[in-house]
């Protein structure tokens, strides 16, 4: 044992503490994410209007009954899950098969890869708003190739289902290379010899597909499709640009419809308990999701 | 073998079609950036020299900023994207390198405590005594975290959290529905606003809450990046008695170059992107990209080349950063990211 002075051993102490490390992005995310939220949810139970400003007033539950019994709200909540489910479905088919496909090597893959991945990385927006172009009823060239069947002119971003169609296919459009992406990863992990055997054995391919590949890959595609579902959930941008969330309110989703409710009516409370309301649906489909993926794995094994 | 061949061959139209899908899109903005007014208003057009004669008009025009400013936004998108990506990576990396390298333990009780205080505590204080936001803020993290810290260290009963649930928690931070934060960030910032702190519709403001926004991206990816890492090189730096902040920043960052090239690439791409807060919280002066084409959207409808034009300027850094990481997800390194 050789002496060491009280000071040093401090200075060391804080130097060699873990705590350095880990508190500035954990002070981070508490005043920018945590604080904030403690805040809405108080004035959640508030109404609060800026325009024309009125001083907070406690109403307790109201705000969340207003909105529970309010059919715009239902709507929202109906227009997102449509858009989530048919274009995640869409996105895990589509980009499960291409990252089979570029697993095995097809010519051509190494500027496949690169192309396949490219839409996630746009903007939302820049997207919406080529497909804005896209879509036009007269101008774009979507609606040239329906005149070409001798179909009229289809004014694809007024007519409710229609529009509805126009979102799912940007969001599988752009999110897509997300599911490529990650099975994609998922299947260079797979070990090799299993496939080598079921090779030698003759089993044919879509066999070696239903038995190996897809069980195997189950647990990240049930990781793939949640972060989607979630993501999914957070749709605006698109929408903003797309149709503004019209005709009506009949394709505004969760997120447009609680934007509007703050900065078109002003009304605070209100905006913060939809939010919250938010919160509390994706947290249900989340679960819901997640018991009904569960029991799939449960009977795989 | 002859089933497997058209499987085969069903695959690669299938990877043409998608390829051509994928395309499409970005063809015709190409094309319509150089359009003339004409090619736009009569129809669609598709290709140059042939269809259309080809201008650089719509490129003029946005440079010299005849229908509004269009440099200004690019600046702010540069600046905020670039100095929130450096924030971030840079926390993100130090969080992820104490989660490999340490072992943390927060009692569950500790973390409830915490929650009960601030949520109660924030309440009491704005309510009943009308304290100021912000100063609410700053006493209640003062105060919670002092207890909570506290109590940590005391023999709790109740689960104990390991350093899984700790990234957890920075990852679900991602979870949230991002209205719900950058409502109640808006609502805050406006807050000090009043008290004569520009938050809204300024560079710290955005920056702040980009690093946030970025921090669970990072956190998550340089984990699995430094766990790829070998301990021994830093046991011996420690075995010389050199301090960790030393190691980190003399050994381990520099070791994991690619790691942070990647981490910082993806951080950047969505904060480049990100529409929604920008959208609250800057209102003229930090306009970013996003906001700016989507204000063209409905205040200039039909001026496709203009709004092609602003559109390319997004998209181009993101096509580079796109074609590094295929290159990267080849070499295998991002398959780590998904266990």
């Amino acid at each position: 044992m050789y002496p060491v002075r009280y000071e040093d051993m401090v200075l060391t102490k804080i130097l060699e503490s873990k705590h350095l490390f880990i508190w500035p992005a954990f002070l981070t995310v508490l005043i920018v994410s945590l604080f904030p939220l403690v805040y809405a949810l108080i004035v959640s139970f508030q109404s609060i209007r800026l325009v024309p400003p009125i001083p907070p007033r406690f109403v307790g539950l109201d705000n969340y009954a207003e909105i529970v019994s309010s059919a715009r709200f239902w709507g929202s909540i109906t227009t997102t899950a449509i858009i989530v489910c048919i274009s995640v479905f869409l996105q895990y088919v589509i980009g499960f098969t291409l990252a089979l496909t570029l697993h095995h090597n097809v010519r051509g893959a190494s500027l496949y890869r690169v192309v396949f991945l490219l839409p996630m990385f746009l903007a939302p927006v820049c997207v919406a708003l080529i497909a804005k172009m896209l879509f036009h009823p007269v101008l774009g060239p979507v609606n040239d190739l329906f005149t070409i069947f001798g179909s009229p002119n289809i004014s694809f971003l007024t007519v409710p289902p229609l529009a509805i169609a126009v979102l799912v296919i940007v969001e599988t459009w752009q999110w897509t290379p997300f599911v490529v992406l990650l099975m994609l990863a998922g299947l260079q992990g797979l070990p090799s010899d299993v496939f080598e055997a079921a090779r030698v054995d003759n089993i044919s391919i879509w066999r070696r597909f239903r038995d190996i590949t897809f069980p195997m890959l189950l647990p990240l595609s049930i990781a793939v499709i949640f972060i989607r579902m979630i993501e999914g959930f957070k749709i605006v941008d698109t929408v903003f640009i797309l149709t503004g969330g019209g005709p009506g309110t009949s394709t505004e989703t969760l997120t447009l419809f609680a934007y509007n409710e703050g900065f078109k009516k002003f009304n605070m409370g209100m905006t913060s308990a939809l939010s919250f309301m938010f919160l509390i649906v994706v947290i249900v489909f989340g679960s819901v999701y997640l018991a009904a993926a569960q029991r799939i794995v449960r009977r795989y094994k | 073998m002859s089933a497997e061949r058209k499987i085969r061959n069903l695959a690669s139209g299938l990877a043409v079609i998608w390829f051509l899908f994928c395309l499409f899109p970005l063809w015709w903005i190409f094309v319509t950036a150089i359009k003339p007014p004409l090619a736009v208003s009569q129809g669609a057009t598709y290709f140059p020299f042939i269809d259309f004669q080809p201008t650089l008009q719509a490129y003029r025009d946005a440079v010299s900023g005849i229908r509004g400013d269009f440099v200004g936004p690019i600046f702010n998108s540069i600046v905020v994207s670039v100095i929130s990506t450096v924030i971030s990576v840079f926390l993100g990396a130090m969080a992820a390198y104490s989660l490999v390298r340490f072992e943390f333990r927060v009692k569950l009780l500790a973390g409830l405590v915490f929650a009960i205080i601030s949520i109660g505590g924030f309440a009491i204080l704005t309510e009943i005594y009308s304290v100021k936001v912000p100063y609410a803020i700053a006493i209640i993290m003062f105060v919670a975290l002092f207890i909570s810290v506290l109590l940590n260290r005391v023999d709790l009963p109740g689960p104990v959290m390991n350093n899984n649930d700790v990234t957890f928690w920075f990852v679900s931070q991602r979870m949230f529905p991002p209205i719900v934060s950058a409502f109640a960030l808006f609502l805050l910032y406006s807050e000090m606003n009043k008290l004569g702190v520009r938050m809204l519709d300024s560079l710290p403001g955005l920056v702040l809450a980009y690093s946030a926004f970025g921090l669970p991206f990072s956190v998550w990816l340089m984990r699995d990046f430094f766990e790829t890492i070998p301990v021994e090189v830093e046991e011996a730096a420690m075995v010389d008695n050199i301090s960790r902040m030393r190691i980190f920043f003399q050994i381990v960052l520099p070791m994991s170059k690619p790691g942070l090239v990647a981490t910082s690439m993806i951080v950047l791409a969505f904060i480049w992107n990100e529409f929604l807060f920008g959208l609250l919280l800057t209102s003229s002066k930090w306009q970013t990209l996003p906001i700016l084409m989507a204000g063209q959207n409905s205040s200039r409808g039909d001026e496709w080349w203009a709004i092609s034009v602003a559109a390319l300027v997004s998209i181009l850094p993101m096509i580079l950063v796109a074609t590094f990481l295929g290159r990267m997800m080849r070499s295998g390194l991002l398959a780590g990211s998904i266990k």
